[in-house]
């Protein structure tokens, strides 16, 4: 919840104060934000000495229900958001 | 930008597994909590110079739901699919599945619950989801819509996989996103309760 607030607030700062010209540098820091933080996770899994042993016994069994979650969920919301929501598709980058 | 991230990835797997602790390296993982919080600062800003979104969110009234209840369902069936597949008990793979991306929580829930094997199944393969999602959202802003980004992410839409879809999306979605995983992180423990 607290991650709520502080969005919030920056919305706030963006909609009335924050200085247009420095939007590039805004999502540049949004960038290492993102990139320091999937190492951050990389860092967490390396730490565990368990990982690989694991990944052996019961990879294959945890991968299908992670794709069963991850296919199920896209499949839906695909199919109602093309129907009801009428989304926006474009290329950025 | 996904190079850059798997890169990333990888890096911290090898220095986590590897390299020596004790270093300033370490406090990237300490205070990753902090770098979230200043992502989610400056994702507030973008949202804000971004004039006419609140308008754009307000139009879509109740649709908003339609999203989260996308998520769930298909978590829900997905991890039914998948349980009879591996003709594993049809509650537990949808124990499993339902945790929609929340690895501790399902981990902790599921050791209770089923055991010590299904806890580390919940915990891994909630974790796995998490991990692909990064790497699929780019290919499905592409191929599908920018809504269905949030699908796979599904409870971590808030947190981790947010940073994906702030860079492959855009404002709108990404609210809608933050919202999605709001939701479904307080309705994951009640469907792990129904299980």
């Amino acid at each position: 919840m607290d991650i709520l607030i502080v969005m919030m607030i920056g919305v706030v700062i963006g909609a009335k104060i924050f200085p247009k010209k420095f939007k590039r540098q805004n999502e540049i820091g949004q960038m290492v934000c993102t990139i320091l933080l999937i190492f951050a996770m990389g860092l967490m899994l390396g730490n565990r000495d368990d990982l690989m042993s694991q990944l052996s016994s019961i990879g294959l069994v945890s991968l299908v229900l992670a794709l069963g979650g991850i296919l199920g969920s896209v499949a839906i919301v695909y199919l109602l958001t093309e129907w009801l929501m009428k989304p926006k598709k474009r290329r950025r980058e | 930008m996904v190079l850059l991230a798997l890169s990333a990835l990888i890096l911290g797997v090898l220095w986590g597994a590897f390299g020596p602790d004790g270093t300033p390296i370490d406090l990237i993982q300490i205070h990753s909590d902090w770098i979230l919080y200043l992502l989610m600062f400056l994702v507030g800003i973008s949202v804000g110079l971004h004039r006419g979104i609140v308008q754009r969110i307000k139009e879509h009234h109740v649709k908003i739901f339609i999203i989260p209840f996308g998520v769930v369902t298909g978590s829900i069936l997905g991890g039914l699919l998948a349980a009879l597949l591996l003709r594993i008990p049809l509650n537990q793979g949808i124990a499993v599945a339902s945790g929609m991306g929340w690895y501790s929580l399902n981990g902790v829930v599921l050791t209770e619950m089923f055991g010590a094997t299904m806890g580390s199944i919940g915990f891994l393969s909630n974790l796995m989801r998490e991990m692909l999602s990064f790497f699929c959202i780019p290919i499905i802003a592409r191929r599908l819509n920018y809504y269905t980004c949030i699908a796979p992410a599904g409870a971590t839409s808030e947190d981790t996989t947010l940073s994906m879809i702030v860079r492959y999306t855009d404002e709108e979605t990404v609210v809608l996103s933050v919202f999605n995983g709001v939701l479904c992180s307080a309705i994951v423990p009640v469907i792990l309760g129904l299980c």
